[in-house]
């Protein structure tokens, strides 16, 4: 009777081995591509059809698991590095490059063709904020206000370049009657891209380092921040609480409202429901000194290379990020992507984001501080308190006060190594 | 003595299962009492830190609030879950026309995905109620309620037309077992409405009260899908729910040791809870027998 019920045991178990299948490759070069961002995975596809058209002895696999981070964490433990490496310049690139798994770049001659505002940008993320290339910046996002070209041709107004122009240009489209910001809280990330515009710009430049060491708070620098995001909320919808990012984007996309504040990724959507549209984007007029607003603008996609595949796997994959780089490849992903290129010379050629194309190409630009909180730093869920405080009615200056104390409470209880 | 002899197909039965579960849920459960000793962050290498983490809980503002919110919501959501099931049950459980068309309709709910209901409840809020706001000239149905400091409000309605269905189902089982002839004693002694439900009814169903209190309870404290579907937690932190806000810091926030020891602690007092409605409610069901 025991060795009937040990035999189905057997079995089970047998059926459960059966699934992980080995797959080998014995001599041509395999590489594994991860990539963070699952809505690359197509246009990275037909790039390395390309590539592999033009090396047959290398094929390449795109890894691109949800919960991508987590899973290259996980991986990073074990030691079991994907041979390239397609992640967003942020903390998961921090915590890679620290470990020590990225092949240092320096060195290879495609490094000049990168902007040196996105070297910056990646040096900045680099552990010791050391000047050294452990991946390549490629393709950048933008995030600013969005605005809807033909209400303001008739509202007769121009793009502000300082914050009292941006005061004046909302006063001229209520007094003609049209809503002057779509705000959509109800998914409470797009509480940030306010904030991400002016924080680089209104406290003094060296914040987010000095704050990390403990050396400054939120609490008397940030105040002016939130004084305009309070002028923000008075000039929007009624409902921008209750808002979702879909349906805001449908409503500013039929013109209810001129501006919107958000990035180039939205610009899709906006033309999903009205292809017709006429939408470009400008720098956040954070101050009233024009020279130093800027972009928005961070690295979303950077290659790299593992240190722990052997020489054959890695000058494949750098003769792949060589090929990627390549203008016309380069163009080919943003093309498809909607994105910027980091690549000097490649430019977004599609009118919506020309404004903000500009502002890139003339270096106006500056990376997302959260990229710099800590991760478990929840500044959306703080910011969206602080509005639903305002829709209640509650003191502005208490409420400004409170919102940056739980700002600096929050940081530090995240600031933990 | 002399054993009978067991058939085997009962082990083929329960073995398989005994195992899946163990693998599947006690394990799992297991290893995160062990880590809600450590500072492990979900990956990487990780220490003991002993009782650190559960101290901390203690002295975290974000934990208190959502204990507070989740306890809040539980209790309303108990008391008025139990109140209309009992109330539809009775209902459903006459001699009215279309009992079974009715019965069908307030089960569907249960039948349906709480992430799916949410959703469709997103919209409703988001866009049909302020559509009869606007209509009606109501000043408070104009805006999302999602939206607003009474967003939970919303979550409650959604969540209590959900979890109806299931607790009717079990009233209107407990209410079969009442034996007719006992109504018609109730009658001839004066006996009915509200009079007869009281002294008659309810004491006879008791331990079906007894169940549908200790379930309800049990899973509002747990309470995740719907506010994962309707706010996320928000506006703010407003409606994060201690299970919402294990999720959102254990996996987002790299805080996986001490959000299990927040996990534990709540298991604790799910389980506290239950023992201690169990003893009060069937202590209640002995005097009523």
């Amino acid at each position: 009777m025991k060795k009937k019920i040990i035999s189905l045991f057997l079995a089970g178990t047998m059926v459960t081995g059966m699934l992980a299948v080995n797959a080998n490759a014995a001599d041509a070069v395999d590489l594994e591509l991860f990539s963070t961002k699952s809505e690359n995975v197509s246009t990275l596809q037909g790039l390395i059809d390309k590539f592999t058209e033009a090396n047959p002895g290398v094929t390449i696999t795109i890894t691109a698991p949800s919960d991508a981070g987590t899973v290259l964490k996980t991986r990073l433990t074990k030691n079991d590095i994907p041979d390239i490496i397609a992640c967003g310049g942020d903390a998961t690139y921090t915590e890679l490059q620290s470990a020590g798994v990225l092949e240092d770049l320096s060195g290879e001659d495609y490094l000049s063709s990168i902007q040196d505002a996105y070297w910056q940008m990646l040096y900045d993320v680099n552990k010791e904020k050391e000047e050294t290339a452990y991946g390549v910046p490629y393709a950048t996002n933008a995030s600013g206000i969005l605005y809807n070209k033909d209400i303001f041709e008739q509202a007769g107004v121009e793009v502000p370049e300082t914050w009292t122009e941006l005061q004046s240009v909302v006063d001229t489209l209520e007094a003609a009657g049209i809503q002057p910001f779509e705000l959509t809280f109800k998914d409470n990330w797009t509480c940030l891209p306010p904030w991400n515009s002016m924080a680089p710009v209104i406290p003094a430049a060296n914040f987010t380092d000095e704050r990390k060491a403990g050396n400054t708070t939120f609490v008397g620098t940030h105040e002016e921040i939130l004084e305009k995001y309070a002028y923000l909320l008075e000039h929007a919808q009624k409902d921008y609480m209750g808002t979702t990012y879909s349906d805001g984007n449908k409503l500013f996309a039929e013109g209810n409202a001129a501006m919107m504040i958000n990035g180039n990724w939205a610009i899709p959507e906006f033309l999903n429901s009205n292809a017709d549209m006429n939408v470009d984007m400008f720098a956040f007029p954070s101050t009233d000194d024009a020279s130093k607003n800027t972009i928005t603008s961070g690295i979303d996609v950077l290659l790299a290379v593992s240190s722990q595949s052997d020489d054959a796997k890695k000058a494949a994959a750098k003769e792949f990020i060589s090929f990627m780089i390549d203008a016309e490849n380069a163009q080919q992903y943003i093309d498809e992507q909607f994105a910027f290129s980091a690549v000097i010379g490649v430019e977004q050629t599609n009118e919506t984001v020309a404004s903000a194309q500009a502002a890139i190409s003339e270096g106006k630009v500056s990376n997302f501080p959260d990229h710099y909180y800590p991760s478990g730093f929840d500044l959306a869920s703080i910011l969206s308190e602080f509005a639903l405080n305002v829709t209640n009615g509650m003191d502005l200056e208490e409420n400004i006060q409170s919102t940056l104390a739980t700002c600096d409470e929050q940081y530090d209880v995240a600031n933990v190594e | 003595m002399k054993r009978k002899k067991i058939n085997i197909a009962f082990y083929i039965i329960t073995i398989p299962m005994a195992v899946l579960f163990f693998m599947f849920h006690t394990f799992p459960f297991l290893q995160g009492i062990f880590y809600s000793f450590t500072d492990w962050k979900g990956y990487g290498n990780w220490n003991f830190v002993g009782l650190r983490n559960y101290l901390q809980i203690f002295k975290d503002p974000n934990v208190i609030k959502s204990y507070l919110f989740t306890f809040k919501f539980a209790f309303f959501a108990t008391i008025l879950v139990n109140i209309f099931s009992l109330m539809l049950a009775c209902g459903l459980n006459s001699k009215i026309k279309g009992k079974n068309l009715l019965r069908a309709v307030y089960f569907l709910p249960y039948m349906l995905g709480v992430l799916i209901i949410g959703y469709v409840f997103n919209f409703i809020f988001a866009n049909l109620v302020p559509m009869v706001g606007e209509f009606l000239n109501i000043e408070a149905l104009k805006v999302n309620i999602l939206g607003t400091k009474h967003a939970w409000i919303g979550v409650l309605i959604v969540t209590i037309w959900q979890s109806l269905a299931f607790n009717t189902l079990i009233y209107i089982s407990g209410l079969q077992t009442v034996d007719r002839d006992l109504y018609e004693a109730a009658d001839l002694d004066g006996a009915i409405g509200l009079k007869r439900f009281f002294k008659i009814t309810f004491p006879l169903i008791a331990p079906f009260f007894t169940i549908n209190m200790v379930l309800c309870v049990k899973g509002f404290l747990m309470a995740f899908d719907q506010f994962m579907a309707m706010t996320g937690g928000g506006p703010g932190t407003s409606t994060t729910t201690i299970s919402l806000l294990i999720y959102k810091k254990g996996f987002q926030g790299a805080q996986f040791a001490y959000q299990s020891a927040n996990a534990v602690l709540l298991f604790i007092v799910v389980v506290t809870i239950s023992i201690f409605q169990l003893k009060v409610l069937e202590g209640r069901e002995e005097k009523v027998n």
